[in-house]
């Protein structure tokens, strides 16, 4: 393939060669996007947005989930097709979008590192960091000396020691995204994206991370650094763009700015209107768990949920808050404990069950919850017709009157009953997730990440739900990876740290500090 | 929070109340209806061409003997294929139908046509009745089987009933020794003939229309009324499409797939009888090739290969098209041997064109 001429010899000087008195005065610009526009089904992701990178600086994207920082970098790596807007990189104009391809963008010195992993966990560590380019003896076999010793110097580089030949799959999912930085590096890219590098990364392995950023950054490197955490900012990065609801908010040197300023131009409101919390009446104990343990997930989970209660559930990445969700839904195999609902002992070894005691799950995977070609109104059945036995007759015209009445309260919108679910944006299919719980009388609803990429506006509505749930006497059992939501809508958090409890705070009795210490 | 009412109950008085309440604004979507009228429309479309290209191309197709030869061939290949709709909306396959209507057949044409001793115990020759609950029966049996061996031995779809469709054949040719049934070993023995009602069933007309055509349009009528208007087939479409979804939602995935197969070896006994009244005989290998073509017949009928979209409507549209497509080129002098390499491309065309309009309107 043909590089632009000016990558052309970025591309054949190794780093370390290159002049970095050179880099820093000069400040070539590396990248500039500019009115980059994206539109999916039911949502406009990306509204007409620039943003450029320089050689040698941390450049922040920040933004709330769903705010459109995964969908530009995902037009930048070629693996999205952007709708309009124009790129450069180097000075050279990327002019056909489908020029734009995941290798393509390799080849130009682009690296990612995406928050979900793309490693091959069946594989070993040294086989992944070596993927699609496995370095080959003068016979064409692969050699296996070099892939290990290679990879074993880049994990060092990282400060990291893991035996190279580790199946991947077995890695915790800390020592798994270091491995993915150490592959992307192994490439010694110009334009370094970090999606959320330290969602899962304990506070050493954080500072770390940081010391190789620095070190790439005086290299000339320049580094998209993708984050929700504000926080994180005046650590590491240079500039900082916000981005809300698929706009940018604005481009500011990191000096000028402080974490107050940041949550206003990423929140855009007010915190009291984003999480509205009345709370319920706190009424007997709805749910009970006792000793709960999954089979290398969960260890000894005990707590209680009261009638009218948002109990919060805090963990780091894999710590077994989704596998609590999941056990209490039967869909988890107990290894042991008792779960009571309402004083009486309950057996659930299936969602089905689960359903016929009165508890939902909103699942983490918006994916995992809806079925896509239905339309609303199938979907928000769906949980009470299981219930039924198979030859019972459905009446369509009901089905359809209640699909009308959730459309109406919980302002679904676009409001069409005929049209497949999956035209709809996130917020809008998480309420049709919600409305089926709603309908089906639910005691205890347990919502695993239930904002996790939908906008600002949706959440709010979302929380609005939880709140008047609670406010009815329904148990909530709220899992999020956001402290902030946590200590604004929860009663009492629990914090999870590798499956197993670590305390229960009561509401106002804690910060996010403390959250994220007892966590990791 | 709203009260709980089940689904099935009957609230006309307030029916009136609610609609007039609700905003005007909650239209059908147009666009959407249209997409999915024209992708049934298409493959009508295609059967308007096919049969006014064959009416011109030769005097023989557009008669009314030949229309009702038409009907009798679809019939078989229509009945197997709403069993096979409904499987491959489940997210399925099921290639052993015609090895079910082949064994389910041949068992139930030596218990009619011949005495057997069992233990001691002289059994037969069933009359008609007896017979077709046997057929029936057994035809539930092996799609039974082959949803357990799916759901409890996690095995994909594919395999156990490429296994399957092995297996019964075999079981049929060991039933009936490789010969027909009645043939003129079995025939001398005792009664020898296969009742005249189920000879009915399969060349018989009721006011000139043919009988297999009115079962075929029954059976599709109890399949699209199943799919619409039943738990059971709105848990078919669930799992199909999303099966994680369908079980969050409490939705038995394993109960739905056995109970969707033992519908498809229901409907492949159906097949196999009336195949059977049609040939005057049945045999082992009765039906070779129905598999595939009922699997056409539902995809040129729209249903998504990978589940949880279409209807048996399509699918009748398509098994027509598969029996006009093998009456013309039988009225056209194609020999045999071609008809099987031009039916086999035809399936594969239309899952492309099926793929391609998939990506091309992004579903």
């Amino acid at each position: 393939m043909q590089l632009p001429l000016c990558f052309q010899s970025m591309v054949d000087t190794p780093l370390s060669e290159v002049d970095e008195r050179n880099m820093t005065r000069t400040q070539q610009l590396l990248l500039s996007m500019e009115k980059i526009d994206k539109r999916f089904p039911g949502v406009h992701a990306l509204n007409q947005v620039d943003f450029d990178l320089y050689q040698g600086e941390v450049h922040i994207l920040l933004g709330e989930n769903g705010a459109g920082k995964s969908t530009l970098m995902k037009i930048l790596s070629g693996s999205l097709p952007r709708d309009s807007g124009r790129i450069f990189i180097g000075n050279h104009e990327m002019q056909e979008i489908s020029q734009m391809t995941p290798e393509y963008a390799q080849t130009l010195g682009i690296g990612m590192v995406y928050q979900e992993l793309s490693l091959v966990p069946t594989l070993s560590v040294a086989e992944n960091i070596f993927l699609g380019r496995l370095p080959r003896t003068k016979f064409g076999l692969v050699d296996w000396k070099k892939i290990h010793e290679g990879a074993k110097h880049s994990l060092n580089t990282l400060g990291i020691n893991i035996d190279t030949r580790t199946i991947t799959g077995t890695l915790s999912v800390a020592e798994q995204q270091l491995t993915e930085i150490a592959r992307v590096l192994e490439k010694q890219p110009r334009i370094l994206v970090l999606d959320e590098p330290t969602s899962a990364l304990s506070d050493t392995e954080r500072s770390r991370l940081f010391e190789i950023i620095r070190r790439l950054r005086s290299k000339g490197v320049g580094i998209i650094y993708i984050s929700h955490r504000l926080a994180e900012v005046p650590l590491i990065g240079d500039r900082v763009t916000v981005l809300r609801d698929g706009q940018k908010i604005g481009t500011l040197p990191v000096s000028e700015v402080n974490e107050e300023k940041l949550a206003q131009m990423v929140v855009g409101r007010k915190l009291t209107e984003q999480y509205p919390k009345h709370g319920g009446e706190k009424g007997n104990v709805l749910l009970r768990v006792e000793n709960l343990s999954v089979p290398g997930k969960l260890q000894n989970i005990s707590f209680e949920l009261f009638e009218g209660e948002i109990f919060g559930v805090f963990g780091l990445m894999g710590a077994g808050q989704s596998e609590l969700a999941r056990a209490l839904f039967g869909l988890e195999p107990l290894s042991c404990g008792q779960i009571y609902v309402n004083d009486r002992i309950v057996n659930v070894r299936n969602s089905e069950e689960a359903i016929r005691v009165g508890i939902g799950l909103i699942p983490r995977d918006r994916r995992e919850g809806l079925v896509p070609m239905l339309p609303i109104p199938p979907n928000i059945t769906l949980g009470q017709i299981s219930q039924y036995s198979p030859i019972r007759f459905l009446n369509l015209r009901k089905e359809r009157q209640i699909a009308q009445q959730y459309v109406k309260d919980l302002r679904i919108q676009p409001p069409l009953l005929d049209r497949p679910v999956l035209y709809l944006s996130g917020g809008n299919q998480q309420k049709v997730v919600l409305a089926r719980w709603l309908y089906g009388d639910t005691k205890v609803l347990i919502l695993d990440d239930p904002t996790r990429g939908i906008d600002v506006g949706a959440k709010a509505e979302v929380f609005s739900i939880m709140d008047d749930l609670s406010k009815k006497g329904a148990g909530i059992l709220f899992i999020s990876s956001e402290m902030q939501e946590l200590l604004a809508m929860a009663d009492r958090i629990m914090v999870l740290r590798r499956g197993k409890m670590a305390n229960i705070f009561q509401r106002g009795e804690v910060d996010q500090e403390d959250l994220l210490k007892y966590a990791s | 929070m709203t009260e709980k009412i089940p689904l099935d109950t009957n609230i006309n008085t307030t029916a009136e109340v609610v609609t007039q309440t609700l905003t005007p604004s909650i239209l059908p979507n147009r666009k959407e209806h249209l997409r999915r009228w024209l992708v049934q429309a298409g493959a009508l479309f295609a059967l308007l061409l096919l049969s006014l290209y064959l009416s011109f191309a030769t005097p023989h197709f557009l008669t009314s003997s030949n229309i009702a030869n038409v009907a009798r061939q679809t019939a078989v290949t229509a009945i197997l294929a709403v069993g096979q709709t409904m499987v491959i909306l489940s997210s399925g396959i099921d290639l052993s139908v015609a090895a079910i209507a082949g064994l389910s057949a041949s068992i139930s044409a030596v218990l009619m046509t011949s005495q057997l001793n069992i233990f001691g115990l002289t059994i037969g020759p069933f009359p008609f009745a007896a017979g077709v609950l046997v057929a029936l029966i057994v035809g539930c049996l092996a799609g039974c089987i082959n949803g357990l061996i799916i759901t409890k031995g996690r095995i994909p779809d594919f395999i156990a009933t490429l296994g399957m469709l092995g297996t019964y054949r075999g079981i049929a040719l060991l039933v009936t020794g490789g010969l027909p049934v009645p043939s003129h070993l079995t025939a001398t023995e005792l009664k020898g003939y296969l009742p005249e009602t189920l000879i009915w069933l399969g060349a018989g007309d009721i006011f000139g229309f043919p009988v297999p055509g009115l079962i075929a349009l029954a059976i599709v009528a109890l399949g699209w009324f199943l799919l619409r208007y039943t738990v059971f087939g709105r848990s078919i479409y669930a799992v199909g499409g999303n099966r994680e979804a369908a079980r969050i939602s409490g939705i038995s995935v394993n109960r739905t797939k056995i109970l969707v197969y033992t519908f498809s070896g229901l409907m492949a006994a159906i097949a196999g009888l009336v195949l059977t009244g049609r040939l005057n005989s049945a045999n082992a290998l009765m039906g070779e090739g129905e598999e595939l073509r009922s699997i056409a017949a539902t995809v040129i009928g729209g249903t998504n290969l990978f589940g949880g979209e279409g209807s048996v409507l399509g699918t009748l549209i398509g098994a027509m098209i598969m029996g006009v497509l093998g009456n013309g080129l039988n009225l056209l002098n194609v020999s045999a041997f071609w008809q099987r390499v031009i039916q086999g491309l035809v399936i594969i065309l239309v899952v492309i064109l099926d793929q391609w309009r998939r990506r091309r309107f992004g579903s």
